[in-house]
């Protein structure tokens, strides 16, 4: 993106105060776009977990508003901001109108070091994936305002677990990132993309043992950091009401929604950046040295195509979150913390400790071999894996004589 | 100790294991057919329809079968039928007067359509009975000032209105026009109002 | 009982008022909590939200016309309420039930504990945050009802027993379906555990959770499910036959502790999960061994009973469930009672609950499967 500004802005031939005042303006249209961008993301994926919730559970979910339900995200949205802006008399006001803001900044300021594609990033930050990881952070300072500032115990129950358990978490989430840092020698996310490959046996998933492991814990711990089940304590509906939410109505809670769903996508985005090859189209191996080598259109359907890849992998494990959330139940708060403690913690130390033994082993004479067979054996491991469980869908089909019924749409 | 590292790992395994087979589980339901049925609008029969034809819906009642026994009003706990006969002093002439059902009140436990002798008073399968006003579910099967002499059932010849196991008609929907209610309370239990009809030969 | 608390001496807890309108109260009960963070220190149940004074309407109502009221005693299985109040009448008027009728009855019945079953076990897993299995459970009672509908008329409030008997037959080729459906569930249950009793988060949240030994299951009254997941072997179905049920075999299910110990909420679970296998055998012995005959026995009209009292009891989903009733000759009784496994069960809550966390809390109330009306009456 800053290539881009910077060619164009070498083309209009600008003043330096003149300048200053374009990249201004760069800032704010980039920011709008992502900003529209993520608004369109979150309100379709509110209607996607819906529908997908509801066929889990033998139903068929919205399907009313427009065409196959698909505006019912508008519907809702439009009702939420049409909705009184309820203010109990006892909240603490500043507070209470200001936590969903900063709940919604903290997850959409880590889309500014976000790649969606090889050079479409809006900033291409050297330490881009600390940035991300701090970033997103300054939600538990939100909920844990709205948590305080609702004057309601549910609420503070809320907010206080939520705080315990991000905080926590960020630890087991920084140990998986940091194993695949060592093999990268990266903090830079487009760095750690270009440093994997566009087969499965080419991505830090498979790239040895530890990074498999640290795949996992990386997956549940930014589960955990972003509240979705199984570990959604802070607003567990069952045992908190709503938790830090239950006072909230209208447009501030669709605000909290709004983050929720965003960071959806901040994390599925995280985990196809760090682990399964990011925006590497498979069969190319020098994404950059391609791009490089031609001109005009062939350059952006190029570009194109490497934004398709990295879209279709998070839109997978987007779905992988949210099956899993209408698969599993709950955590108690104990079992997360010793889950984060005493599972995750010295396992994310093990991986990483784990892959830069072996990136010693790699560049050792014989390593480059013993490292294409590790990494094959464990892409054969998950391939298997996936066949089970291809087998086991269609047992599981096939045992209650249900006939196999393929319409997506209802 | 060695039990605590063995239990430490089968807890990674069972977590392992369990989610898969959960997943499984979810994962399949994509590939079968949604349960639901998308009433009232997008479905190819009427529930009404779908009804099992035992089933008991809002009380329809065929005055022309009725002998004006009131043994429905008798059994009903709530008191929500309300019957009234006349006798013509000349002819000696039974007519009904007044066969009210007030369906707000009414539990649908079917006590009074098992003790009708003749079936007048049964089950439909109609059950949609939301309306805007309480008063518009009183349905009246005898017009204010209609009279409707009572059914005289022939000996040894089956009544015609005894299907138990048939489709039955819906009941008539009478929404529109409420009649006037005028509840009284009687032993704590709400009873309708006698509302002197001339020459009234049963009251409860 | 209602003694409220009210007393904070030392700063440190929190009262919290859980219910009446909270998501996993189970209906409108209102839990005092006092809470160090987030463990429980003392818990109040405060009941009396849903009382509808069904014992004084059974005191105004004719001996028949009460039938329809029993329904709501427990209106997640009313077949239960229709055949106590039902036995009762028809011991104190001397009436001998067709054994058609007692056939009918069970199935009935025991269709109706899969039922109440099915909504437990989901329940108890909406209450631990996973709300597939819930839907899954509700679509298989929902083929079940579709049966009760075929049987009687109704879905939820049956109205189906009568004094005497049943008021109609089986309708023809409805015995035939309800078997398929038998073979359809029990297959539905291994899937049923492969996605949720099995799961290991599921597992570790209940397992030597609140656990109730044997002897504070029997000094608090619990009954049913409650009281033999604690290890007491007791159903009275077996111990104090009634009915048809002598003619049956069937195991009689006791918590076993299958992943920790025995009375803690995975048994209580555990134990619905095979008594819903068990009632299906039952349904099925009973529909295939189904004796011809009459379906209702000669009772008068007007039922005036002669004086005496009488208390019956049947293995209900949720424990035991009695009625008592006192006949002066009239119409009308003296005096009903109804005695329920809810209300009983509302009693282990001060003694088991002080040091539970507040999600064990819900895990708890879940497992004890209370149903608010049944509590009140």
């Amino acid at each position: 993106m800053k290539e881009l500004f910077f060619e164009l802005s070498q083309s209009w031939q600008l003043e330096p105060l003149e300048m200053t005042g374009a990249i201004a303006l760069w800032l704010v249209v980039v920011s709008a776009i992502v900003l529209s961008f993520v608004a369109t993301f979150a309100g379709v994926t509110s209607w996607v977990e819906r529908r997908v919730a509801g066929r889990m559970m033998s139903r068929i979910g919205p399907n009313r508003v427009g065409p196959q339900g698909f505006l019912q995200w508008m519907a809702d949205g439009l009702k939420c901001f049409l909705k009184e802006d309820v203010i109990p008399n006892e909240v603490d006001k500043p507070l209470f109108r200001f936590a969903p803001y900063l709940v919604f900044t903290g997850t959409f300021a880590a889309f500014a070091a976000l790649p969606f594609g090889y050079g479409i990033v809006a900033a291409d930050l050297n330490i881009g994936i600390f940035y991300v990881t701090a970033i997103t952070a300054l939600v538990v300072i939100g909920i844990l305002m709205a948590g305080w500032s609702s004057n309601n115990k549910w609420s503070l129950l809320g907010g206080v677990r939520s705080a315990a358990q991000i905080v926590s978490y960020e630890i087991p989430s920084g140990l998986a990132i940091l194993s695949v840092v060592v093999l990268a020698g990266t903090l830079n996310l487009q760095a750690i993309i270009a440093g994997q490959g566009g087969f499965p046996w080419d991505w830090y998933i498979f790239n040895n043992p530890f990074t498999l492991m640290a795949f996992f814990i990386f997956f549940a711990s930014i589960l955990a950091e972003g509240n979705r089940t199984p570990f959604d304590l802070p607003e567990a509906e069952s045992e908190l009401v709503a938790g830090y939410l239950t006072e909230y109505s209208g447009m501030r809670f669709v605000f909290f929604f709004f983050g929720e769903w965003a960071n959806l996508w901040v994390m599925s985005a995280l985990i196809t950046t760090l682990f399964l090859g990011g925006w590497q189209i498979p069969g190319v191996a020098d994404l950059a040295g391609v791009v490089a080598g031609v001109q005009g259109a062939a350059k952006t359907l190029w570009i194109l195509l490497s934004v398709v890849v990295f879209f279709a992998k998070t839109l997978v494990l987007v779905f992988v979150v949210i099956w899993i959330r209408w698969t599993l139940p709950r955590l108690r708060v104990d079992q997360l913390m010793v889950m984060c403690w005493k599972y995750f913690v010295p396992f994310g130390f093990l991986c990483m400790m784990g892959s830069a033994l072996f990136v010693l082993i790699a560049q050792s004479p014989l390593g480059e071999t013993v490292h294409l067979v590790v990494r094959l054996a464990l892409t054969g491991l998950g391939g298997l894996v996936l066949l089970l469980f291809v087998r086991r869908t269609i047992l599981n089909v096939r045992e209650l004589q249900d006939p196999f019924y393929f319409k997506v749409l209802e | 100790m060695s039990s605590t590292v063995f239990d430490y790992f089968t807890n990674i395994r069972n977590a392992f294991t369990s989610i898969f087979h959960g997943l499984a589980v979810t994962f399949s339901y994509l590939f079968r057919k949604p349960t639901t049925i998308q009433y009232p609008d997008r479905i190819d029969t009427p529930v009404q329809q779908m009804l099992p034809p035992l089933f008991r819906g809002i009380l329809e009642v065929d005055v022309g079968l009725c002998i004006g026994c009131n043994l429905c009003e008798k059994t009903c706990p709530l008191g929500c039928l309300r019957t009234a006969v006349v006798r013509d002093p000349e002819t000696n002439q039974r007519y009904i007067t007044r066969f009210d059902v007030d369906i707000s009140k009414c539990m649908v436990c079917g006590l009074c359509s098992e003790n009708c002798p003749t079936g007048a008073v049964r089950h439909s399968t109609e059950f949609e009975a939301s309306t805007a006003n309480m008063v518009n579910l009183v349905i009246r099967y005898v017009k204010p000032g209609e009279r409707i002499p009572v059914h005289k059932p022939v000996k040894g010849e089956e009544s015609p209105g005894l299907p138990q196991n048939e489709p039955i008609a819906r009941a008539h929907k009478e929404w529109d026009e409420p009649p006037p209610v005028d509840p009284d309370q009687v032993r704590g239990r709400v009873r309708w109002k006698n509302d002197g009809a001339p020459e009234e030969e049963q009251s409860s | 009982m209602t003694q409220l608390i009210l007393e904070d001496q030392h700063g440190e807890t929190t009262m919290v008022n859980m219910g009446p309108q909270h998501p996993s109260t189970h209906g409108v009960i209102n839990l005092r909590l006092l809470l160090q963070g987030e463990v429980i220190a003392k818990i109040d149940p405060i009941v009396g939200f849903l009382h509808r004074s069904i014992e004084k309407l059974g005191e105004m109502t004719p001996y028949p016309g009460f039938l329809p009221y029993t329904d709501r005693v427990d209106y997640l299985s009313a077949m239960f309420g229709n055949q106590v109040y039902c036995m009762a009448v028809e011991e104190l008027l001397g009436v001998e039930v067709p054994r058609r009728a007692e056939y009918l009855r069970v199935i009935a019945c025991e269709l109706n504990r899969i039922i109440s079953h099915l909504i437990a076990v989901g329940t108890m897993a909406m209450d631990l945050g996973a709300f597939t299995p819930f839907l899954h459970a509700i679509r298989e009672r929902e083929t079940v009802n579709d049966f009760m509908e075929r049987i009687c008329g109704a879905r939820i409030n049956y109205s189906y027993m009568r004094i005497g008997g049943v008021p109609r037959d089986l309708e023809p080729g409805l015995d035939k379906d309800i078997l398929k459906f038998l073979d359809r569930f029990e297959k539905f249950i291994p899937e049923f555990n492969r996605l949720i009793t099995g799961n290991e988060i599921f597992v570790r949240r209940l397992i030597d959770l609140a656990v109730i030994p044997a002897a504070d299951a029997i000094s608090c009254g619990l009954s049913g499910p409650n009281l033999r997941s604690s290890g007491v072997d007791y159903d009275l179905r077996r111990d104090r036959p009634y009915s048809a049920y002598p003619e049956f075999e069937f195991r009689v299910v006791t918590g076993e502790g299958y992943r920790g110990q025995t009375g803690d909420c995975y048994a209580r679970y555990w134990v619905r999960i095979d008594e819903m296998l068990e009632s299906a055998k039952i349904v099925r012995q009973a529909l295939l061994g189904l004796p011809e005959g009459d379906v209702k026995a000669k009772v008068p009209r007007k039922i005036t009973p002669p004086k005496g009292e009488v208390y019956s009891a049947v293995e209900s989903s949720r424990g035991e469930m009695g009625c008592y009733l006192v006949s002066d000759g009239g119409e009308q009784p003296l005096r009903v009672r109804f005695r329920t496994g809810s209300f009983t069960a509302m009693t282990v809550l001060p003694k088991i609950v002080p040091g539970l966390m507040v999600a064990d809390l819900t895990a708890f109330f879940g497992s004890l499967d209370v149903v608010a009306p049944e509590i009140d009456r």
